[in-house]
């Protein structure tokens, strides 16, 4: 079939793809960061293609599923050095060592021009939790409050740890592929309004091996920047070749003159004597250097830090921690997460 | 009529302009080639065209429509009191400055629409947050509008412009041009002042958004930076006033200065945390916009 005008227009646009970190990944995930080709973005509802890089852990291909499915038409997969899951019919299927811009460019002009299928949902298209029927009036929840209607989890009032009112509060899970947290981290946060009263770890970061170290400081360099509104300076951070001198400082002087440090509070989610704001200027402060080890190794709780914290600091703390920290921050919660595994689960049918 | 069609030809004319420097602008930041930004405006238009609107579950439909709709409106509408030449608006009034605040505070409400429209989490935390950080700027901009209705004794935009003839009211005020760009960062939902379609969220009242609907949201941001722009290029920079050049092409110039220094900010300038920012505007932003006013009142008495 022949592309339409549009499409033609469309298919000269780098390839807006979304990134689904899997183990052992991270250092070449940084690498689609530079390729002209592609264009690495952060909402799954902007993506055309989805890049599964590395084999998922088991428990995050559920997870991975949901991803898929909240992506628009038309739509592929590539598998990047991962085995394709059963139902992913015909996909894109890239080795480990093959750089998988060009294949991802043509697969993308087969999209536009509709000779390449668009995928179709990997789930059914049913509710997260089963509601039909339950309650007194087949809501799914208990008289008027609580419960699960309509098959999702009611916001029920408590206190507020600002100014005591009560509030209605809402649990749900972000990760493992939330694009403001280190792949592989989930969250299940119980929030009030933007504001976090509680926080437990349902799976840890994927940790970074020995290897991985720059990029990954690269990345979550990148990532600060972005929750600090700067996303062009965040794709310079994530794309700077690291061995070139030069380059890397020159990002530092523009991160150094567009505020980012200063814009963080003083004090916030101090630990081991550190607060964000001194540990964010010190691993901008280590780009580039691949003998700078890991900061602090602080002891300590991820999830103590967050209660009390808005959205935005709340990201920034956690960003504000190198990878390798936060792997032994925020160790998986075993015994909670037993306990219940299964409302985490339903909740994160909020697709976020 | 005249009028009319100059307030269409500037708005389209100012969004296909915002949408190539942001991109030139976002390549020159990012390290990427800047030679193939001029075209990624047209690129990234075709591939929203290209793209299926997203559907959510129970979303508020109504509203989903008439968010970017009635954003697109505001911005049409604020433009419309914007003198392209002596007697040359589409609503040449005496209260033009205060149509003009109903613009702004009316876009509180919109992106709070859109945030609440998608029914999802994220989205609905940016329309909130913005609601909490566009309130205060609004007053800000208030202040600062009043500081300019002092000299020309009249809520009439032509007026203002009039009584710039001597001295621009950027130098005649030096607080007011800086403290209106911050509210234009915000109603245009940009940079240091994004506080409703902002990263943290996956790009907040956004974030579910898709297609056609993100190309509407995107197309009337840029509209509305090009009204604020034309705006603050009047009642700050002189609008039309200028020697040589005709006071159309003049006026243009001026609003692609005031869009080129915008577009800079929001790629250059760090954003703070919302609860940080509301602290600034109660503490320090406001009361400087007060001795904006008072400094624009002494100077009027003289």
């Amino acid at each position: 079939m022949a592309m339409t005008a549009l499409a033609r227009m469309a298919a000269r646009a780098p390839v807006p793809v979304f990134v689904a970190t899997g183990q052992g990944w991270l250092a070449s995930c940084r690498n689609l960061a530079a390729s002209v080709d592609v264009a690495v973005v952060t909402n799954i509802r902007e993506a055309a293609i989805l890049i599964v890089a590395g084999e998922p852990r088991d428990e995050d291909r559920d997870a991975l599923r949901r991803l898929h499915d909240q992506m628009p038409h038309p739509r592929a997969t590539a598998w990047w050095g991962a085995r394709p899951f059963a139902e992913a019919g015909s996909a894109i299927e890239v080795s480990a060592t093959d750089d998988p811009g060009p294949l991802l460019r043509s697969a993308f002009a087969a999209l536009l021009a509709r000779v390449r299928e668009s995928e179709p949902d990997w789930l059914p298209d049913d509710p997260p939790n089963p509601w039909q029927g339950e309650g007194d009036h087949g809501q799914g929840g208990k008289g008027m409050m609580g419960g699960t209607p309509y098959g999702r989890p009611m916001a029920m009032t408590a206190d507020d740890l600002r100014d005591g009112l009560a509030l209605d509060s809402f649990t749900f899970t972000i990760g493992p592929f939330y694009p403001s947290l280190p792949p592989g981290l989930a969250l299940e946060l119980t929030l009030q309004g933007d504001v976090i009263q509680s926080a437990r770890v349902v799976r840890p970061p994927l940790d970074p091996g020995e290897d991985a170290a720059g990029a990954c400081r690269s990345m979550t360099v990148g990532r600060m920047l972005r929750l600090l509104e700067l996303d062009a300076l965040a794709r310079r951070c994530e794309a700077v070749p690291v061995e070139d001198r030069d380059a890397v400082n020159g990002l530092k002087r523009w991160i150094g003159a567009s505020c980012a440090m200063r814009a963080i509070p003083k004090g916030l989610g101090r630990l081991a004597g550190d607060d964000a704001r001194a540990r964010f200027t010190r691993m901008v402060a280590a780009l580039g250097d691949a003998e700078a080890s890991s900061i602090a190794g602080p002891g300590g709780r991820l999830v103590d830090l967050l209660p009390g914290l808005e959205w935005n600091e709340a990201l920034l703390v956690i960003n504000s921690f190198s990878h390798r920290d936060l792997v032994a921050l925020a160790p998986r919660e075993m015994e909670q997460e037993e306990d219940s595994e299964g409302s985490a689960e339903q909740r994160e049918g909020h697709g976020i | 009529m005249t009028a009319l069609i100059a307030v269409l030809l500037l708005l389209a004319a100012g969004v296909w302009f915002g949408a190539t420097v942001d991109a030139v602008a976002e390549a020159a930041v990012a390290g990427r080639p800047v030679r193939t930004a001029l075209a990624a405006p047209f690129r990234r238009t075709a591939l929203m065209l290209s793209r299926q609107a997203i559907e959510t579950e129970h979303p508020d439909t109504l509203n989903h429509l008439l968010a970017p709709a009635c954003y697109l409106v505001l911005a049409a509408a604020g433009l419309s009191v914007v003198p392209f030449a002596p007697g040359v608006a589409v609503t040449d009034i005496a209260t033009g400055l205060v149509l003009w605040g109903a613009c702004e505070a009316l876009v509180v409400v919109v992106v709070f629409l859109n945030g609440w429209s998608a029914n999802a989490p994220l989205p609905l935390i940016g329309g909130y947050r913005y609601v909490a950080i566009g309130l205060p700027a609004m007053l800000i901009s208030m202040f600062v509008l009043i500081g300019t209705a002092l000299p020309a004794q009249s809520l009439g935009v032509s007026a203002v412009v009039e009584s710039q003839r001597v001295l621009i009211n950027a130098v005649r005020q030096p607080l007011g041009l800086p403290l209106f760009l911050l509210l234009g960062l915000s109603i245009t939902l940009r940079g240091p002042f994004n506080y409703g379609d902002s990263a943290d969220l996956v790009g907040g009242t956004q974030a579910e958004v898709a297609g056609v609907q993100r190309l509407l949201w995107r197309g009337a941001k840029l509209a509305m930076l090009t009204a604020f722009s034309a705006m603050a290029a009047t009642v700050f920079l002189g609008g039309y006033l200028g020697p040589v050049l005709p006071g159309p092409a003049w006026l243009v110039l001026k609003t692609a200065l005031v869009m080129l220094m915008l577009v800079a900010i929001t790629h250059l300038v760090a954003r703070v945390p919302p609860a940080r920012m509301l602290t600034w505007l109660w503490t320090v932003l406001l009361p400087l916009s007060f001795v904006d006013l008072v400094w624009a009142g002494l100077e009027a008495m003289r």
